[in-house]
């Protein structure tokens, strides 16, 4: 769209062949953009839209499918269930993402000022945001086991009680959370640095001059310019965050025979996408999958307009 | 430039037409099914036999390529979106166990495997897991491969040491009630400091429930998870966490497995497959295990099935290469394969199946698995058991893990039940 925005004076100039429809003459240049189209048409738009239209409908998959109305979303509103992964996912989520956050900031300042081994810093913090969650869940349950886990031995030395962490309600969202933490935040450690060094030195040195120190200048420069950057962070990590299955899931599975998506005892771990999964494909309900996967959807809208609002309204 | 440009787009334009124009094509002419001389079989990786599949693909070579496909992942959605996509369905497909309850409510999009004479073979399967492979109006859908036979495997040293019965025999007679086998567990504890007797407050109850007849919800569609046979599974797993003869660990945890290997839980009712489970999971334990009956009576746990979908376009041939696949001689190569437990009695007398097993200290366990296997009984599996079996379970979890109280935990799961019954459209 903005290709055609930019060229569209050319059109309004009187031509000698005379006016012609900006389809016919511009087809090549949609036709440019059309693959990334078409793949969304079938491979996004399609399975949205049928999701909906799924959701007013009962249908195991393969026979065939029932017209359910609206009791779909009314289950869904009433299904305690549902409304307890919420309520895990939204407590796991601000369990990482604060600390992250702050932890990133701090990363990044102190990246900003480095001095020696620059790039071999970021490369390093990096790495965890690439590493596969399979292989970092597997790792974090035996850090975190309760009798050989490391965390547990660190605490049995400076006194403290040993924790069941995989085995209570809040060890395993403070479990999952920090698995979250040490994956993002030298990520978003990285998008703060970039966000940085887009202040530029002047301020900074006006500051020195008018007698601010390190903090006041953190406060009055570094984060006011940083606004943007943390509304980006905050936005990115509220969707991941919100969406998170794999770290729960691989984190929590057991090899008896119950569900890979139950989340550990008292369901402490099941977050939304966990929850949708285990309608879906445990019952093979997916009429009432879609309506859970339609909820999630709308949570995750609002927690961006609230991040949105949130971070703005400061701002302005 | 502007040449260079130009020919990019026309190329790119000329490319996104072949493939939209392509794709059209090839969406009018998406086969249904198999093509040329082709017979698909879809399987998961220790399904089958590799050995039996190969020897199948020589076998079966003069009249059909049989094309036997390993698929990884989530087997049943891939199979299910196969189906309802019409499109490259395999004429033969694998069934997991527990998913028939999903499958069989949609016979017909299988052959009927009574049509192609199915009948002349039911003599030489389990009558139990001939009859889970049929749907309730009698439709047979899934021809048997393996199944599951529960039975009790213990650390002999560890018996031995809590002065318990530990000969094979002698454990399977005297723990053959669960009150005894509860006993065992609290002298277990006051011999050997620091051991349980089983991991969790689930496999007492799970495995209750699966000896009986009955689970949860009934043919015709009623919710029966409140009465007597599953209200006993419940007051078994309370009575177990009462008496401490289960551990708070959770099964598969680096914690459990390193508890096994210390000897600090010598026991685990587990299927016949759960023995590669603990050879994996517990290398260093070779020589300590043996096997015997589980109390009461056995249970079944897993075990699949072969179907002929109704894309294929030659049943009888499929119907051929699957009964071949799966007769005596060939499933007691799949027990040595793949640990899959024949459902054909006959091979519990070949020589695949006598030999000593090292793991269990020289053990034949065809002495165990054999007869339990014979003395399963079948439950009715209703497509509606795992959505309403699951609060059940997850509340008798909540009991052994976190300490709830049992009455609360059991009134939460009646009213979960209630709701979701509701929803499902299950008389409560």
């Amino acid at each position: 769209m903005a290709v055609i925005e930019r060229t569209r004076p050319v059109v309004t100039n009187p031509s000698p062949v005379g006016p012609r429809t900006g389809l016919r003459k511009y087809w090549h240049l949609y036709a440019a953009i059309s693959p990334f189209y078409l793949i969304f048409l079938g491979f996004g738009l399609f399975p949205v839209g049928f999701s909906l239209y799924l959701s007013f409908h009962r249908w195991d998959g393969l026979g065939s499918m029932e017209w359910a109305g609206l009791s779909q979303y009314r289950y869904l509103l009433s299904d305690s269930d549902f409304w307890n992964s919420i309520g895990n996912t939204v407590v796991i989520w601000a369990l990482a993402t604060f600390p992250m956050i702050l932890l990133a900031m701090v990363t990044a300042v102190m990246l900003n000022s480095a001095v020696r081994f620059k790039s071999w810093y970021r490369v390093a913090y990096f790495l965890p945001n690439v590493t596969s969650v399979v292989a970092i869940a597997i790792v974090f349950g035996s850090i975190f086991s309760t009798n050989n886990g490391v965390v547990n031995a660190v605490l049995h030395g400076v006194g403290i009680d040993q924790v069941a962490w995989l085995n209570t309600p809040w060890g395993i969202k403070v479990t999952i959370a920090a698995l979250m933490t040490w994956q993002w935040t030298g990520y978003n450690a990285i998008i703060f640095l970039a966000g940085l060094q887009t202040i530029p030195g002047e301020l900074y040195e006006a500051a020195r001059m008018d007698g601010a120190g390190p903090v006041q200048t953190f406060f009055k420069i570094t984060l006011p310019l940083l606004r943007p950057t943390l509304l980006f962070v905050l936005v990115v990590s509220t969707v991941t965050g919100l969406q998170s299955f794999s770290e729960p899931q691989v984190l929590l599975q057991t090899s008896s025979n119950d569900s890979t998506f139950a989340g550990g005892p008292g369901h402490s771990g099941q977050t939304m996408v966990l929850y949708f999964f285990q309608q879906t494909f445990d019952n093979n309900d997916f009429g009432y999958g879609a309506a859970v996967a339609w909820g999630i959807f709308l949570v995750v809208v609002l927690f961006s307009i609230i991040n949105w609002r949130l971070v703005r309204r400061r701002g302005d | 430039m502007r040449l260079s440009r130009r020919g990019l787009l026309r190329a790119g334009l000329a490319g996104t037409a072949a493939t939209a124009l392509g794709g059209l094509a090839t969406g009018c002419a998406v086969p249904t099914g198999s093509t040329g001389r082709d017979m698909v079989l879809w399987y998961w990786s220790g399904g089958l036999s590799d050995t039996v599949v190969k020897n199948a693909k020589t076998r079966f070579d003069s009249s059909v390529d049989l094309r036997a496909i390993q698929i990884g992942g989530q087997y049943r959605s891939k199979l299910i979106t196969t189906i309802t996509g019409q499109a490259h369905i395999p004429d033969i497909a694998g069934l997991k166990g527990e998913d028939m309850a999903a499958y069989l409510p949609n016979a017909d999009q299988f052959v009927d495997l009574r049509t192609l004479g199915a009948e002349r073979y039911k003599s030489r399967y389990l009558p139990w897991k001939w009859d889970q492979g049929i749907a309730d109006d009698g439709t047979m859908v899934g021809f048997p491969i393996d199944c599951g036979p529960v039975a009790h495997y213990y650390q002999y040293e560890v018996f031995r040491e809590a002065g318990l019965p530990y000969e094979p025999a002698d454990v399977s007679r005297q723990l053959s009630t669960w009150e005894a086998f509860f006993d065992a567990g609290e002298q277990l504890k006051k011999r050997v400091p620091g051991a349980q007797l089983l991991t969790d407050v689930s496999s007492v109850f799970n495995n209750v429930v699966e000896q009986g007849a009955k689970r949860y919800v009934d043919k015709d569609r009623h919710f029966i998870g409140d009465q007597e046979h599953v209200r006993r599974a419940w007051d078994l797993a309370v009575e177990a966490k009462r008496r401490k003869i289960v551990s708070d660990l959770v099964s598969g945890t680096p914690d459990q497995l390193s508890a096994i290997e210390e000897g600090k839980l010598p026991s685990q009712l587990g299927a016949s497959w759960a023995s590669f489970d603990i050879k994996n999971g517990n290398p260093k334990t070779k020589g300590r295990w043996r096997i015997a009956d589980m109390p009461v009576r056995p249970a079944n746990s897993g075990g699949s099935f072969l179907s002929i979908t109704k894309a294929c376009r030659e049943p009888e041939r499929a119907f051929q290469i699957i009964t071949w696949i799966l007769d005596a001689a060939n499933q007691a190569q799949g027990y040595v394969d793949a640990g899959l437990f024949p459902s054909t009695p006959a091979s519990y007398d070949l020589k695949q199946l006598r030999e000593p097993d090292p793991f269990f200290g020289g053990q034949v366990t065809t002495d165990v698995f054999g007869p339990a296997a014979r003395k399963i009984v079948v439950a009715y599996n209703s497509p509606y058991d795992i959505a309403l079996g699951t609060p059940i379970k997850d509340e008798i979890k909540n009991v052994g893990v976190l300490g709830k109280d049992p009455k609360k935990a059991w009134s939460d799961a009646m009213s979960k039940c209630r709701r979701i019954a509701k929803h499902l459209g299950v008389s409560y």
